[in-house]
């Protein structure tokens, strides 16, 4: 039975554990999920593009500013001023632009000049002559007429394969526009920076032009082909079309789904310098590469913990299940003894009352048979009932001649085993005084008190273990003559429907404290015809019952002789005992009971 | 001094002696199988309380016991006598002992028990008393 039910709380835990750190395990990876994708939109593809782009503008920034340095030189002013005829000022101009483009990682450095239309580039060459008619020059004259500070002209050139970003500034004296100064970069240096932001094979990064060109990626195999290549039409069409983001130049983060059903993660932002836009894309799969690191190591974490788990709670429930065991052995174990004590403590018991109903024999042996009760009485009853089997209370007869006999009740301290003793004691002594005197009931019972005193009391000065009796002697003489003293018994006489109380003394006699020199009366009663004469020790009239649990009382029992009437000895006993049951109900015996009727 | 207080039990009556308010009171049945043992310690307290009893102190026991064996009714005499020797020798005893109306066995008893003592014994019967 603990077994079972063992087994069955542990498979309940185990399913309880499991559960709880499975759902432990999958809600935090979905969080973390949840957390990676958010972190990345907000934060990584944001960072990536407007790192990129930082890098870009400043490379533009720093050449602009370069270019403005050039413009605002007074001495290239007045050489282009001078219609370049200074010579001086001359070699001081072409030696600038060419440190500048050797020094400085620029790819040219040129003045052109809208006085002599003469195109100087670095290494103090004129390369070329500026006309208007051309239209790959264009250029110039679109920024000599912007009035703007800083121009800048972005130019494809597929021969070189590469793409060049010319800077330029206008020369201005006295409001005039004179000429352009200004330098030019290749992207090609930032193509090796873009390729160290692809952080898988998938993703890309690219820089467009207005019409979804490519002109910068990390692939250089991109380099020419169109946005429309890349992305599906729609997001496309959106990037390009997204005219408000030239002037906030803002990062914009978007997400489709390409032609083979795999979430693109995207961002965009327009370079401040320029309107170009720089597109970065990164397929969701490899943003979240991560989590199949994370979702691995959960998983392990996961089993990790059950089987740690399961083998604590084994421990553990063996330590506690354990000492239960042993609990339970013990108790088993201690019902085992129990029930050999109290197998032992049976067969003492039995032992004892064994010898105890033995002694009821030898209590019985002293007391008179029928045939001795009958020669003194011509009626009577008795009932004896001992509370222990064996008992204080005892009768006693003497049949001296066919007319006189003697008839007692003693009742002596105590019941069972103690009060059984006095009993065999007083017998004895009884029966010496008899022999020496029969017909003066007094006198057997003062006799009676100083030899029970020697006897009971010759080693003894301890007030404590003080016993003694009470006793009713009868000296019944058939001629019609009755004689009768008590030590605290009484007898009770009926006649017709009168019941007369003939008191005893009101001392007992035997005990220590009992004095040595106490005399007793002697009552004479004249006999008639239809008397009845009843003797009781106190356990009859001292039994508890009834509704209050009080005892019988005197007067009850008086009441009950009385109520008596005619019947006979035999019907007088009936209702005696039933009386007392009645009375009696559940509560136990208290005392011995012994209740004599007779009529002589 | 200590109070003395035992509880009764369905053999022994309960047992209350206080010696500062100086009422001492018995209360229920008494039929020990050893009388002795169980009164021996009341009469100790006894002695010790009526030898530092004072001059002008009243001293009132009040008992109340439907039913009292034949070896018990010897202690309580014991325990009466000592308090009747106080009195005679100039102590403030007195002795109430109250019995329902319906025990006339308890009336009895009592009467019996004042029929040899000089101390002041006043026997109350009580209406319908519960225990």
């Amino acid at each position: 039975m603990y077994d079972r039910g063992n087994m069955k709380i542990v498979i309940f835990a185990c399913i309880m554990i499991i559960m709880s750190i499975v759902m432990t395990s999958g809600i935090s990876y979905f969080i973390t999920h949840e957390a990676i994708i958010d972190k990345l939109k907000s934060r990584d593809m944001i960072y990536i593009i407007g790192s990129i782009s930082a890098k870009i503008d400043g490379r533009i920034e720093r050449a602009k500013e370069v270019a403005l340095i050039l413009a605002t030189d007074p001495s290239i002013i007045q050489w282009v001023a001078g219609a370049e005829k200074d010579e001086r000022l001359g070699d001081y101009a072409k030696e600038k632009i060419t440190g500048i483009a050797q020094n400085y990682d620029y790819s040219n450095a040129f003045i052109v000049s809208n006085v002599t239309k003469h195109y100087w580039a670095e290494g103090s060459r004129q390369i070329d002559v500026i006309s208007e008619t051309n239209p790959a020059h264009d250029w110039f004259f679109t920024a000599l007429h912007s009035d703007k500070a800083v121009n800048l002209n972005i130019d494809s050139n597929a021969m070189r394969g590469d793409t060049f970003v010319f800077v330029n500034a206008l020369i201005k004296e006295q409001g005039k526009p004179l000429a352009i100064t200004g330098v030019g970069l290749t992207l090609k240096d930032i193509t090796q920076e873009f390729e160290s932001y692809k952080v898988g094979k998938d993703s890309n990064l690219w820089l467009v032009d207005r019409n979804g060109k490519i002109h910068l990626s990390a692939n250089v195999g991109d380099i020419g082909m169109y946005l429309n290549d890349f992305i599906i039409p729609e997001t496309a069409a959106q990037i390009i079309g997204d005219e408000g983001n030239i002037s906030t130049s803002s990062p914009k983060v978007i997400e489709y789904i390409n032609q083979r059903g795999e979430s693109i993660d995207l961002v965009y932002q327009t370079t401040k310098s320029t309107d170009w836009k720089l597109v970065y894309q990164i397929p969701r799969s490899e943003s979240i590469a991560i989590l199949s690191t994370i979702k691995v190591n959960a998983a392990i974490a996961c089993i990790v913990s059950l089987v740690l788990i399961v083998f604590i709670f084994y421990f553990i429930s063996h330590k506690i299940a354990n000492p239960f065991k042993r609990a339970i052995l013990l108790t088993q174990e201690m019902e085992k003894q129990v029930l050999e004590r109290t197998q032992e403590l049976y067969e003492k018991n039995q032992k004892i009352m064994d010898s105890i109903d033995y002694g009821q024999r030898i209590q019985e042996s002293i007391l008179p048979s029928t045939d001795e009760l009958s020669s003194v009485f011509k009626e009577y009853f008795i009932i004896w009932k001992p509370r222990d089997i064996v008992g204080g209370d005892f009768y006693w007869t003497r049949k001296i001649d066919e007319n006189q006999g003697l008839f007692v009740l003693a009742d002596c301290t105590g019941h069972g085993v103690p009060g059984a003793f006095m009993t065999m004691a007083v017998n004895s002594i009884l029966n010496h005084i008899v022999d020496e005197v029969y017909d003066n009931p007094a006198i057997i019972i003062q006799k009676l008190n100083k030899r029970v005193r020697e006897t009971l009391h010759r080693n003894q000065s301890n007030r404590m273990a003080d016993d003694g009796l009470d006793i009713g002697i009868c000296y019944i003489d058939q001629r019609n003559r009755l004689l009768f003293a008590g030590a605290k018994i009484s007898l009770i006489v009926k006649r017709a429907d009168q019941v007369y109380h003939i008191r005893g003394d009101r001392k007992s006699i035997g005990y220590l404290s009992s004095n040595d020199d106490l005399e007793f009366t002697n009552n004479e009663w004249r006999v008639e015809e239809g008397d009845v004469f009843y003797l009781t020790s106190d356990g009859y009239i001292d039994q508890n019952g009834g509704e209050k649990d009080y005892s019988f009382g005197r007067k009850r029992f008086s009441q009950m002789i009385a109520n008596q009437g005619e019947s006979s000895l035999a019907q007088q006993q009936q209702a005696l005992e039933s009386m007392l049951y009645e009375y009696m109900g559940n509560e136990s015996q208290r005392d011995d009971i012994t209740v004599i009727g007779f009529s002589i | 001094m200590q109070i003395l207080h035992i509880e009764s039990t369905k053999s022994t009556p309960e047992i209350h002696f206080d010696p500062i308010s100086n009422r001492m009171q018995i209360k229920g049945q008494s039929y020990p199988e050893n009388a002795f043992k169980f009164y021996e310690p009341l009469l100790h307290w006894l002695d010790e309380y009526l030898q530092q009893l004072e001059q002008e102190v009243l001293v009132e026991l009040y008992f109340n016991m439907p039913y009292i064996n034949t070896s018990s009714s010897k202690c309580m005499m014991m325990m009466l006598e000592k308090l009747d020797e106080a009195y005679q020798s100039g102590k403030k005893v007195m002795i109430l002992w109250y019995y329902d109306e319906d025990n006339e066995t308890a009336m009895e008893c009592a009467e019996e028990f004042k029929e040899d003592l000089l101390v002041p014994f006043q026997i109350t019967k009580v209406e319908d008393s519960s225990q």
